[in-house]
């Protein structure tokens, strides 16, 4: 209860919150349909190729006249143009070699990350005052995020749901055939390259809070685990944004309660732990439900053979409810489990007398429909 | 071994020794590398050079010893966990491959990195060190064995090195096999889930060797870039690794002597250059690099324009309408050849001795005849 | 070969197309008359979805000319229907039948603009067309191989087109599947629709289709299926299997 208290006295903490919440809800809902498009680890590289991005705009920044070098926008634009051209160069790739797509993701990942660690390191060197700082583009350091963040994070992330919203059915088609589509007449190759460019900007508002390698998890992770609770493109698109939303915000309450754990990490944690919840519990998809399923069609082929193996048995007496103990059942190969015979009597099929079960008259009824059905 | 002079620069012993770290190191790596790009496995190196970090942070927990021989178990280990848990992933059907992947690094890298700041912050466990790594520390640290003294960096990637040779040269068939035909593999018993295991295993291993040389971020770059590069170069499997590894080695040795020339770091500057050389092969590799497709492409224009108008010739040889269809104009008209290229066309036509013209009417030679009767057979 | 296009739904001429330096599709002359339900027949690798993909403008044809009701396709579209293969699209997309029928109705709609209650009344009544009305809200990949073809099929027909381009829409289908499929090419062809089919069952060609073109990566013959289907035609086509030649010849 004092942690919700702290979320709105805690001046610091809601500026947290609130820019890894909106972060979340960007990731989740772009992520939506680069999950199901198959392009998941396409966060991965726009991610490591930012990093070059972000020094560029620094230097450039600070040659510029000092102050601006550190402006939020200044960097954000290097990232946002670095991540754009690092999808160009895989394109490219794609089109015009005979390489796979995730090599050619690998190639733009490393090569764009090993230019940015040298950039990085010569602004290390520079005598100026203020440097960014390679622990915080890799990890994030949600701390000295500051309220114009949130506010830069805020408007961009509006103005994606807003195109995301405005073209939906367009996304829609794209992402399921984009074949029909070019058919149609839509441009096919543009939409591609808006989608995109809408994912570039999800991932490059979230670098400096979260970090380089787990941002790309905040675009898988959200989308996946909606997938789980729906059938139809907004609801897993809507979930996937409250995901993301509810990983942000609640990865920044924890790791502020207990100290010395990152945020980034304990977000993804968060995403990863709905994944995993999803996965097991949702209805309808869910793992266990289907576990329950299975086990439910075996109880039911076990309680009708048993039951048909009964009344055979007994039909060998002139009165079919004539009762049987357990062990005269096993000899003829009935397993006749506790619980199997607790379900025969719960339904009324079988009671049991002296220690001995016999059918009802129901039972006998029942079994005689199956056999006549021909399934046992 | 005092020195060694070279036309510009004079490279004293430690510089020496840690442009032969680099070569050992990016050796080794476009080696484990070729077979993950040819099994389209890219990115699990991603996947594995990621989670590598909570296998060593466990390691170090037990040991409280960087230098300890637990740590490359460990890496191993841990790149074996990550492949499985992809697996177990995959196999619910819930989930596409890609995402399987972009799932479960985060998760392994993440505990990883909360292990360290909550419990290992005040030891010298540098995060940065562990993804980026320092090359040029690599001469400070040695070893002595059998009478040499060398940096351990370079007798530990040498051994890995020496891994990776054993283990491509012991199960070259297997391998190839496996690679290009699972299913074929499986019927003859090589136990193809076996090698994928045992391959990333050797993976993994070479990249905690090379993380502390490079970085094990840096190391995905060093095990795509040049097996990619290599793969546009050649069509065969052993001039593949042939080439990977050179590229390697250009690209590291290239890396360093750019790194000094600008004073920033080495391992970036050694994937920098690893780009580099990829474009290089992208832009002028012979038959499959884009200025070849492009030069390709315009001298296949003509002679495929050739060919196309004694196939069109042929077929309404004889027609009713043939007089027209077998005119200049038409061929701009129908087939959409501007008069230029169609009266270029009908030159080198002309010249190849496939068509005789008068006028505006064009005529099929007899072999002209015998080429379209070819070229049509063939298809 | 016909000379009055407006007449044809379908025209091509010289049409080849090639990749990687390879023809797949030699100067292929093409037409189909305005109300003709026609089959595009083939052995394997012939370029039938090829050819039907540089039609719709899917695959740029190293030379050669195109027209759909005497225009360029670019000015067409309206008045064309798509029904591609089953195998084009992931069927674990998360989204009911409803929805990908309205899909075909995209076109109309245009930019931003959402389907409203006409349009969801016009899939409906395309699904009805094709007995899949129950399906309506159930999700795409519980429906079997020629459930999914009908869902592809009632998309185009929500498309309202004047010719309908179909990929091997009888392929691996049940039939009920094909029984629907039928009966909308009769209905289509009552209401003055053109239909264009890669269709790879000679047995039912005859009765399916009443013109054809012959293709092997050249085009063999092409005319109503009664005159086309002679042994001759087909062996030049199919290159000797004797047994399929003798039985298609039939009809």
């Amino acid at each position: 209860m004092s942690l919700l208290i702290d979320l709105f006295t805690d001046h610091t903490l809601r500026i947290v919150a609130l820019g890894a919440g909106a972060i979340g809800a960007v990731a989740g809902l772009l992520g939506t349909f680069a999950v199901l498009r198959r392009q998941s680890l396409a966060g991965d590289a726009i991610s490591h190729a930012a990093l070059p991005g972000v020094a560029l705009a620094f230097l450039v920044g600070a040659a510029a006249g000092g102050g601006l070098a550190k402006h939020p926008l200044m960097l954000l634009a290097g990232a946002f143009a670095a991540g754009w051209l690092g999808m160009l160069v895989v394109t490219l790739i794609k089109r015009t070699t005979r390489i796979s797509a995730d090599t050619a993701l690998g190639i733009v990942l490393s090569v764009f990350f090993g230019a940015g660690l040298m950039l990085m390191r010569i602004i290390q060197d520079l005598p100026t005052a203020s440097k960014a700082g390679l622990d915080k583009f890799l990890f994030g350091n949600a701390a000295t995020m500051l309220r114009i963040d949130v506010l830069t994070i805020g408007a961009l992330g509006l103005l994606a749901a807003f195109v995301v919203l405005a073209v939906w059915k367009e996304f829609k088609l794209l992402s399921f055939d984009p074949e029909f589509m070019a058919v149609q007449g839509w441009p096919v190759r543009w939409l591609d390259i808006l989608l995109t460019t809408l994912i570039v900007v999800a991932i490059v508002i979230g670098l400096q809070t979260v970090g380089v390698v787990l941002m790309s998890a905040l675009l898988v992770a959200p989308a996946a685990a909606a997938r789980q609770w729906s059938n139809q493109l907004g609801p897993v698109a809507a979930l996937a944004a409250l995901f993301g939303a509810l990983s942000g915000v609640g990865g920044a309450v924890v790791s502020s309660t207990i100290p010395r754990l990152s945020t980034g990490p304990t977000i993804v944690l968060m995403a990863s732990a709905l994944v995993l919840i999803s996965l097991t519990l949702a209805p309808a998809r869910g793992l266990l439900w289907e576990h329950l399923r299975h086990l439910r069609q075996h109880r039911e082929v076990r309680v009708a053979q048993v039951l048909v193996g009964i009344y055979r048995l007994a039909s060998e007496h002139p009165d079919p409810t004539h009762p049987h103990d357990i062990a005269s059942l096993d000899a003829v190969g009935l397993h006749a489990a506790g619980n199997t015979m607790a379900q025969l009597e719960r339904r009324g099929w079988a009671q049991r007398a002296n220690g001995k079960w016999g059918l009802t008259q129901r039972g006998v009824a029942e079994a005689r429909e199956l056999e006549a059905g021909g399934a046992l | 071994m005092s020195g060694l002079s070279l036309p510009l620069v004079a490279l004293t012993q430690p510089q020496l020794e840690i442009i032969a770290v680099a070569i050992v190191v990016s050796a080794a790596c476009a080696l484990s590398g070729v077979f993950l790009v040819l099994r389209r496995l890219a990115l699990v190196s991603d996947a594995i050079s990621h989670s590598i970090l909570l296998g060593i942070v466990l390691a170090f927990f037990l040991t409280h010893n960087l230098a300890s021989p637990l740590l490359i178990s460990a890496a191993a280990a841990t790149g074996v966990l990550t492949v499985w848990l992809i697996e177990l992933l995959n196999r619910t059907g819930r989930f596409k491959e890609d995402a399987s992947i972009g799932l479960v690094f985060p998760v392994l890298f993440s505990i990883g990195v909360i292990l360290i700041s909550r419990y290992a912050g005040n030891v010298h466990l540098d995060v940065d060190a562990v993804l980026v790594g320092e090359i040029a520390y690599a001469p400070l640290d040695r070893l002595s064995l059998f009478g040499q003294d060398l940096p351990k960096a370079l007798w530990v990637m040498g051994a890995v090195l020496a891994l990776n040779v054993a283990f491509i040269a012991l199960f070259f068939k297997e391998l190839k096999l496996s690679t290009f035909d699972a299913g074929l593999a499986a019927a003859l018993g090589f136990a193809p889930a076996l090698l994928h295991y045992a391959l990333v295993s050797v993976v993994s291993i070479t990249a905690v060797g090379a993380f502390d040389a490079v970085g094990s971020i840096l190391v995905v770059a060093l095990m795509i870039a040049p097996p990619a590069t290599a793969f546009l170069l050649t069509n065969r499997l052993v001039m593949m690794i042939v080439y990977s590894v050179g590229a390697a080695v250009v690209s590291s040795v290239g890396g360093y002597f750019l790194a000094r020339m600008l004073d920033t770091n080495i391992a970036g500057a050694m994937a920098a250059m690893g780009g580099v050389v990829f474009m290089l092969a992208l832009a002028f590799a012979p038959e499959r690099g884009l200025l070849a497709q492009f030069l390709r492409r315009r001298r296949q224009r003509w002679d495929f324009a050739a060919r196309l108008l004694a196939v069109h010739l042929l077929q309404h040889e004889g027609d009713a309408d043939a007089q027209y269809e077998c005119s200049l104009p038409h061929l701009h008209e129908h087939l959409r050849w501007t008069e230029a290229f169609a009266q270029g066309v009908v030159r080198l036509a002309q010249q190849q001795g496939l068509v005789t013209r008068g006028g505006e009417q064009l005529q099929l030679t007899e072999p002209g005849r015998r080429l379209a009767n070819t070229v049509l057979g063939q298809s | 070969m016909l000379t009055t296009t407006d007449t044809l739904a379908v025209s091509t001429q010289d049409v080849t197309v090639a990749y990687q330096e390879k023809p797949v599709l030699w100067d292929i002359d093409f037409a189909v008359p305005v109300g003709a339900r026609c089959a595009i027949v083939g052995p394997n690798g012939a370029g039938k979805s090829t050819l039907l993909k540089t039609i719709l403008g899917l695959i740029r044809p190293v030379a050669g000319q195109i027209e759909i009701f005497g225009q360029p396709y670019a000015r067409q579209r309206r008045r064309v229907g798509y029904v591609p293969q089953r195998g084009s699209v992931d069927w674990d997309f998360p989204t009911t039948v409803l929805d990908v029928v309205l899909m075909g109705r995209y076109g109309h709609l245009g930019w931003f603009k959402r389907p409203g209650s006409a349009d969801r009344e016009l899939a409906l009544t395309a699904l009805t067309r094709v007995s899949m009305q129950e399906f309506a809200h159930r999700q795409i990949s519980q429906l079997s191989g020629g459930q999914q073809q009908r869902v592809f099929l009632a998309r185009a027909l929500v498309q309202d087109a004047d010719l309908y381009f179909l990929d091997e829409p009888f392929t691996g289908v049940d039939i009920t599947t094909e029984r629907a499929i039928v009966d909308v090419f009769l209905e289509m062809q009552r209401q003055g629709k053109t239909i264009v089919a890669v269709h790879h069952d000679l047995e039912t060609l005859n009765e399916y289709f009443d013109w054809v073109l012959l293709l092997n990566v050249r085009a063999e013959a092409l005319g109503p299926v009664a005159e086309v289907l002679t042994p001759e035609n087909l062996r030049r086509t199919y290159g000797g299997r004797s047994g399929l030649i003798e039985r298609g010849a039939r009809q």
